[in-house]
C-alpha cells in the first residue's frame, strides 16, 4: 500500500494536506480498506469550527460506521459534495477525489499528533 | 411430549456418542445450588391439545367481544373489518415462522412484502419514505420525538394536549431521562387550537407533535403549523390513531409533515385486547438516515436480478450501539404483511369506502342525538366526544346500552385524567367504523332515550 | 450426497412482480359493510386532492401474489433454522388456533373489566408462570419486544438508584459479547456503557469486572448463558461483586431456553430479566415480529414495575393504572396480549412435569452438533455448551473460505444458515442453535452438510462455496448498492 509523501497522518488513519492556511482532510487507504465499501459520508456544514481531534463527520460502510476526526483545528470552508452521490470515491481514490473537507486552519494552530509518511508506514506495520 | 421429536433411545444414543451417561451431565457447569428439582415448579399439569383448546375456549367465552356486541370503542384501537385473506396470508408458515430476513436470498417473500408495505404506507400518509414498522403508536410517537432531537440537535419537545394521552405519557416517559424540556399545550376544549400550539414553539424547539384527526376525532387545517415550524426550524410531527382516515381526508404529508407516526391497526389487524398492533413511521427522504427501525431496500443479486435486502443497518443498534437511532430490534414484521395484504385487497376505492362508511356512521349517530346529549363541535372523522348532563346520566346510558349488547364508548376520564375540559366525568368518547350498521345506531340512540 | 432436501425447489417457483407492476386498473372495490353513505359535508374541505395510489387487486390475484411471495421464504415449518441466539423452535399450531378465538382476538382494550375477565385471567396466569419459571417475584407484560424490555429494566434500575439517592451512578457495564441493543438501551436512559473484555474462556473475567466496579456503576447487563453459548459459572460471585459495589444486575433473557425448568436466573442473584417469549416460549417470529419482552423482577425492583398491570382481588382480575413509584407506562396498552395467548398455551402444553425437557433437549442437541463438528471446525471455547454452540471459520480461512461462504453454501444444501459474525469476540463466528424441536435425523443431516463443506475446503474444491447460493430464487444480493442509493419505496 503506497502512502503519499506530501501528507501527514493521524493514529485514527486520517490524512491532512496543509497548503498555506488551508488544510484538506480525508481518510487513508488503510482506513477505507478496513471499512469496506463506503456507502455514505456525513459531511459537516460549511462555516462550522472544528477542534483538533473533534469528530467532524461520519463514514459508513454496509456493516461498519466510523467517526472521522479533524487532524488540525479550523473552520470548514469547503465540503466534498461529490461524496453525496458517489461515496465510493473514498474507496477508489482515498488520497485524491475522495477527500472529505477543507478547513481554514485556526490561528491557534492546534493539531492532533501528526505523523510523517515514514512514521505512518511504520505505525501501520506495527 | 408432542413437540419434542426425540425418543429416549435417541437421547441415550446421542449422549453415549458424546461419552455421557445422562442428560443432566450436560448441566454440570451450572452450580449445584442453582439446580431446580426437576418437575418442582409451581405450574399445573401438562394439558393435551384438546385440553388447551377447552381451556382457552372457556376463557374466551367469559369475555364479551366485537363479534357478539356492537363496539363503539376507539381511543386508539378500532374494530374495522378484517378480510379472511389477510389472516390466511399471515398464517402461512413461510411468513409466520420466519425470522428477521438476515439471509435475504431465502427471505425474499418477507422482504418484498415489506417493500410493498413501505411503499403503500408512504403513499397513504403522503410521506416520501416509511420504515418497516414500530411496535405501536405510542412508542412510534416517542421515537419521532427522539429522531427530531437528532435531526435538529435541539432538545425541546412541544406536544398538543389533543394528542392521545397514552401517546403523550409514553413520549414524556421516554424523554424524561434525557436533557431538554417537554411541553404539553393544554387545549381546554375537545379539539385542537393550533394557535396555542404555535405560540408554544420557540427557537430551541426540536419538534412539535400534533394528532390529526386528534384524540377527539376532530379534523382541522394543519397548514398554519407548517409555517410556524419553518419559522422556528423545528420538525412537524403528525400522529394519528386510525390510519383509515387517509383513505378520505388529506394526508399528513400533504400538509408538509416531516414525520408521520401512528397506528396502522385499522389495516386488517384485530384489536386483540391491545396488541400486537402496528406502529407506522414515515418521514421525508432527507431525514432517512436518522429514521429509527428496520428498513427494506431495493437492490440486485449476483445475476443482476431485482431483489430486496434490509438496509441502512448502520443506523441500528447492532452496529452503532449507543449511538444508534433507536434501541429497537424486533419490529412488527407480520403485521406489515397483514397491512400489505389488506391494502392490496382494498385499493384506493376500498380504503375510501371504509373511511366514508366510518365517517357516515358517526355523522348519522350525531344527527340523532336526543336533547341532553351534545357532541363536540367541528368536523370529525369517526370519533367524537359526547357530553351528558351528569355522570349519572352518562353511566345510566352506558349500562342501558350494555344491556343491549352495545359498548357505548369510553368514559373519557379513564384515558384522559385531569384535563381542564373534563368536568364531572360526564363525557364519552365514541367511535364508529364500517362494522357499525344503521340498526346498531338506532339501538344506540334508543338505549340513550330509555336511559335519559 | 449427505442431504437430498434442497431449498425452494419443490413445485414450481414463480417470479412475482411488485403489486404496483400488475398492469390493470383496480377492479371493482371489495364490498364493505356499514352505513352505506358518504362522509359528512363538513369533511369536504379536508378531502384528499389526489388518491393515495394504492393499486388494489381482486381477491384471487391478491391471494396468488402473497402465496407466491411466501414460497420465496424459509420458515421453521419449511426446514431447519439454527439461528444462534434466536431460538427458532417449532411454533405449535394449536397456539395459533386459540389466539384467534373471537373472544380473545376481537376484544377491545378499553372494554369494561367485567367483560374481559377471561383474557385478564389468562394474562394473570401467565404473569405467575413467567415469574415462577424465571425465579423472580413479579413480572410486567408491557414491553413489546426484548429491546423494549431491556429499556424497561434499565428504567427501573435508574428509578431504584434514584430512590436510593444514587443519581450519580450512570455507568452500565456490558460484556463485549453482549447484544447490540444493550448500549442503545442504556443511552436512552441517560446512562453510558463501558465494555468489559471477556476472559480467555469467553466468560466474564472477574478481575476485569472488579477493575470497573466503582461508585459510578449503575448496573451490569449480562446474558447467561452468554452469546458464546457457555454458562457463566461465576454468576453468584458476579452478582455479589456488583451488588457490593452498589450496582444492580440486569439479565438479558435471550438465552433462557437453555435453563427453562432446570435452573432459574432469579435464584442466582440477578435483579431482573427480560424474557423473549418469541424465543423461549415459541411465539412465531413473523419475519421480524411481533415479539414480546416481559421483564421479571426481584423485590428490589418490584416497586418500580410499569403500569398498567393486572392484579387479582378475590376472584376478580383488575387492571391497575396508577402507582406512585412505578416508572409509568411504555406502551399504549397492557402489552402484546395476542402474543401472550400463545405463550400461555405453550407453557400449558408442558406443565410442571415436562417443562425441563425444553432445556434438556435444547442443550442435548447443541452439544450433539458441537461434538459432531468440533474436529473439523475450530471451537474457540472448549467445554460444554448450553443451548447453542460457537464455531469459527479459522480452519477454513486457509483455503480462502469464510463464514459467509459456509453460510451461503448451507442454503444450497437445504438449510437456513446459523447466526454469522456474532458474537464479535471471535473472528468469523458461526453460532448454531438447533433448539429442542429438531429430530436427531435433522441434526445429523445438518452435521453431514457441514462436514461435506469442510471436506470440500480441505480438498480445495471451493468454487461451489464462493458461488453459493445458486438454488434459491435470488443469489447473493448487493448490500452496498442498497445502502449507497437507498430505494425504500416504489415509484411508478
Amino acid at each position: 500500500m503506497s502512502v503519499p509523501t506530501d501528507l501527514k497522518f493521524t493514529k485514527d488513519h486520517e490524512w491532512v494536506r496543509i497548503e498555506g492556511d488551508t488544510a484538506t482532510f480525508g481518510v487513508t487507504d488503510h482506513a477505507q480498506e478496513a471499512l469496506g465499501d463506503i456507502v455514505f459520508v456525513e459531511l459537516p456544514e460549511v462555516g462550522r469550527s472544528v477542534d483538533a481531534g473533534e469528530a467532524y463527520g461520519v463514514v459508513e460502510s454496509v456493516k461498519a460506521v466510523s467517526d472521522v476526526y479533524a487532524p488540525v483545528a479550523g473552520e470548514v470552508i469547503e465540503i466534498n459534495e461529490a461524496l453525496e452521490g458517489e461515496p465510493d470515491l473514498v474507496n477508489s481514490d482515498a488520497y485524491g477525489t475522495g477527500w472529505i473537507i477543507k478547513v481554514k486552519i485556526s490561528e491557534n494552530n492546534d493539531s492532533a499528533e501528526l505523523m510523517n509518511p515514514e512514521e505512518y508506514t511504520e505505525f501501520l506495520d506495527e | 411430549m408432542r413437540y419434542l421429536p426425540h425418543t429416549n433411545s435417541d437421547r441415550q444414543a446421542m449422549l453415549e456418542s458424546m461419552g455421557l451417561h445422562e442428560i443432566m451431565d450436560l448441566f454440570t457447569d451450572i452450580p449445584k445450588e442453582f439446580h431446580t428439582k426437576l418437575g418442582s415448579l409451581d405450574l399445573p399439569d401438562a394439558l393435551s391439545e384438546a385440553g388447551i383448546v377447552k381451556k382457552f375456549t372457556k376463557a374466551a367465552e367469559k369475555n364479551r367481544h366485537a363479534g357478539n356486541t356492537r363496539c363503539f370503542l376507539g381511543g386508539g384501537t378500532y374494530h374495522h373489518f378484517v378480510p379472511a385473506v389477510v389472516d390466511y396470508v399471515i398464517s402461512r408458515g413461510e411468513f409466520l415462522t420466519a425470522y428477521t430476513p438476515y439471509q435475504p436470498e431465502i427471505a425474499q417473500g418477507t422482504l418484498q412484502a415489506l417493500f410493498e408495505y413501505q411503499t403503500m404506507i408512504a403513499r397513504l400518509t403522503g410521506m416520501e419514505v416509511s420504515n418497516a414498522s414500530m411496535y405501536e403508536a405510542a412508542t412510534a410517537t416517542a421515537e419521532a420525538a427522539l429522531m427530531a432531537r437528532r435531526v435538529t440537535r435541539k432538545t425541546r419537545t412541544v406536544i398538543a394536549g389533543s394528542v392521545n394521552p397514552r401517546y403523550r405519557t409514553v413520549t414524556e416517559n421516554y424523554l424524561s431521562r434525557l436533557e431538554g424540556d417537554y411541553v404539553e399545550v393544554a387545549m381546554g376544549e375537545f379539539g385542537t387550537d393550533l394557535s396555542q400550539v404555535i405560540d408554544a414553539i420557540d427557537e430551541t424547539t426540536a419538534c412539535v407533535i400534533v394528532q390529526y384527526p386528534d384524540f377527539y376525532g376532530s379534523v382541522y387545517d394543519l397548514a398554519p403549523l407548517r409555517e410556524a415550524c419553518d419559522a422556528h426550524k423545528c420538525l412537524m410531527v403528525v400522529a394519528f390513531s386510525d390510519v383509515s382516515a387517509f383513505g378520505l381526508i388529506e394526508s399528513p404529508g400533504a400538509y408538509g409533515a416531516d414525520i408521520a407516526v401512528g397506528s396502522g391497526q385499522a389495516l386488517g389487524i384485530p384489536m386483540a385486547f391491545g396488541g400486537p398492533h402496528l406502529g407506522v413511521f414515515a418521514c421525508k427522504q432527507k431525514y432517512l438516515r436518522q429514521m429509527p427501525g428496520r428498513v427494506c431496500g431495493l437492490t440486485t443479486d449476483a445475476d443482476g436480478k431485482r431483489g430486496f435486502v434490509l438496509t441502512l443497518s448502520t443506523r441500528e443498534q447492532h452496529i452503532r450501539r449507543e449511538k444508534a437511532t433507536s434501541n429497537i430490534c424486533t419490529n412488527q414484521g407480520l403485521m406489515c404483511t397483514a397491512a400489505s395484504t389488506y391494502m392490496t385487497l382494498m385499493g384506493d376505492a376500498g380504503l375510501e369506502t371504509v373511511a366514508n362508511h366510518s365517517a357516515a356512521a358517526l355523522d348519522l349517530l350525531v344527527s340523532k342525538l336526543p336533547n341532553g346529549v351534545v357532541a363536540a363541535d367541528g368536523a370529525h372523522y369517526n370519533e367524537t366526544v359526547l357530553t351528558f348532563a351528569s355522570q349519572e346520566k352518562r353511566d345510566a346510558f352506558i349500562s342501558e346500552a350494555r344491556n343491549n349488547d352495545i359498548f357505548a364508548g369510553i368514559p373519557l376520564e379513564t384515558i384522559e385524567k385531569g384535563a381542564e375540559q373534563i368536568d364531572g366525568n360526564r363525557h364519552l368518547l365514541v367511535a364508529t367504523t364500517e362494522m357499525i350498521e344503521e340498526d346498531d345506531i338506532s339501538d344506540y340512540i334508543q338505549a340513550m332515550e330509555v336511559a335519559l | 450426497m449427505s442431504n437430498t432436501t434442497y431449498s425452494a425447489t419443490s413445485g414450481i417457483q414463480q417470479e412475482e412482480r411488485l403489486l404496483f407492476e400488475h398492469a390493470h386498473e383496480a377492479p371493482e372495490s371489495i364490498s364493505l359493510p356499514g352505513v352505506q353513505g358518504k362522509a359528512p359535508s363538513s369533511l369536504d374541505v379536508f378531502k384528499r386532492k389526489s388518491a393515495a395510489n394504492i393499486p388494489g387487486l381482486s381477491e384471487p390475484e391478491t391471494v396468488r401474489h402473497f402465496v407466491r411471495l411466501s414460497q420465496w421464504n424459509h420458515g421453521i415449518e419449511t426446514g431447519f433454522y439454527p439461528l444462534g441466539s434466536c431460538t427458532m423452535k417449532y411454533n405449535p399450531r394449536v397456539n395459533e388456533q386459540v389466539a384467534r378465538l373471537p373472544g380473545l382476538a376481537h376484544v377491545h382494550p378499553d372494554q369494561p373489566e367485567d367483560s374481559v375477565q377471561g383474557i385478564l385471567g389468562l394474562l394473570y396466569e401467565l404473569q405467575g408462570w413467567l415469574t415462577e419459571i424465571s425465579g423472580f417475584k413479579d413480572v410486567t407484560l408491557q414491553p413489546a419486544a426484548g429491546a423494549h424490555g431491556e429499556l424497561v429494566g434499565l428504567m427501573m434500575i435508574r428509578k431504584c438508584l434514584d430512590a436510593r439517592g444514587e443519581q450519580g451512578r450512570k455507568k452500565v457495564l456490558v460484556p463485549d459479547s453482549a447484544h447490540g441493543t444493550n448500549p442503545a438501551s442504556a443511552a436512552l436512559c441517560g446512562m453510558y456503557t463501558v465494555e468489559i473484555k471477556s476472559g480467555a474462556d469467553g466468560r466474564i473475567d472477574l478481575d476485569e469486572l472488579k477493575k470497573h466496579l466503582d461508585d459510578d456503576v449503575a448496573a451490569l447487563m449480562m446474558t447467561n448463558p452468554n452469546t458464546a453459548g457457555t454458562f457463566e459459572s461465576d454468576i453468584k460471585e458476579i452478582c455479589q461483586l456488583v451488588h457490593d459495589a452498589g450496582g444492580l444486575v440486569y439479565g438479558d433473557g435471550a438465552n433462557l431456553n437453555a435453563l427453562v425448568g432446570v435452573a432459574r436466573p432469579g435464584d442466582m442473584g440477578l435483579d431482573c430479566l427480560h424474557i423473549n417469549v418469541h424465543k423461549t416460549f415459541s411465539t412465531p417470529h413473523g419475519g421480524g415480529g411481533p415479539g414480546a419482552g416481559p421483564v421479571a423482577v426481584n423485590d428490589t425492583l418490584k416497586p418500580f414495575l410499569p403500569v398498567p398491570r393486572i392484579e387479582k382481588d378475590g376472584d376478580v382480575f383488575k387492571v391497575v393504572t396508577e402507582d406512585k413509584q412505578s416508572i409509568g407506562s411504555v406502551l399504549s396498552t397492557l402489552g402484546q396480549t395476542g402474543v401472550y395467548m400463545r405463550a400461555n398455551a405453550y407453557i400449558s402444553a408442558f406443565g410442571h412435569n415436562h417443562i425441563h425437557k425444553i432445556a434438556q433437549d435444547a442443550v442435548l442437541n447443541a452439544n450433539y452438533v458441537l461434538s459432531r463438528l468440533k474436529d473439523v471446525y475450530h471451537v474457540p471455547f472448549e467445554g460444554l455448551c448450553k443451548h447453542e454452540c460457537l464455531l469459527t471459520d479459522e480452519w477454513q480461512n486457509k483455503h480462502g473460505v469464510k463464514t459467509l461462504d459456509i453460510a451461503k453454501r448451507l442454503i444450497d444444501l437445504g438449510f437456513h444458515p446459523m447466526t454469522v459474525y456474532f458474537p464479535l469476540i471471535v473472528h468469523g463466528a458461526m453460532l448454531i442453535e438447533p433448539t429442542e424441536t429438531e429430530s436427531k435425523e435433522t441434526l445429523d443431516s445438518f452435521c453431514d452438510a457441514m462436514l461435506e463443506i469442510a471436506a470440500q475446503c480441505e480438498a480445495g474444491d471451493t468454487q461451489a462455496l464462493h458461488d453459493a447460493p445458486v438454488k434459491p430464487i435470488r443469489r447473493r444480493l448487493d448490500e452496498t448498492q442498497a445502502a449507497r442509493k437507498p430505494v425504500l419505496v416504489w415509484s411508478d
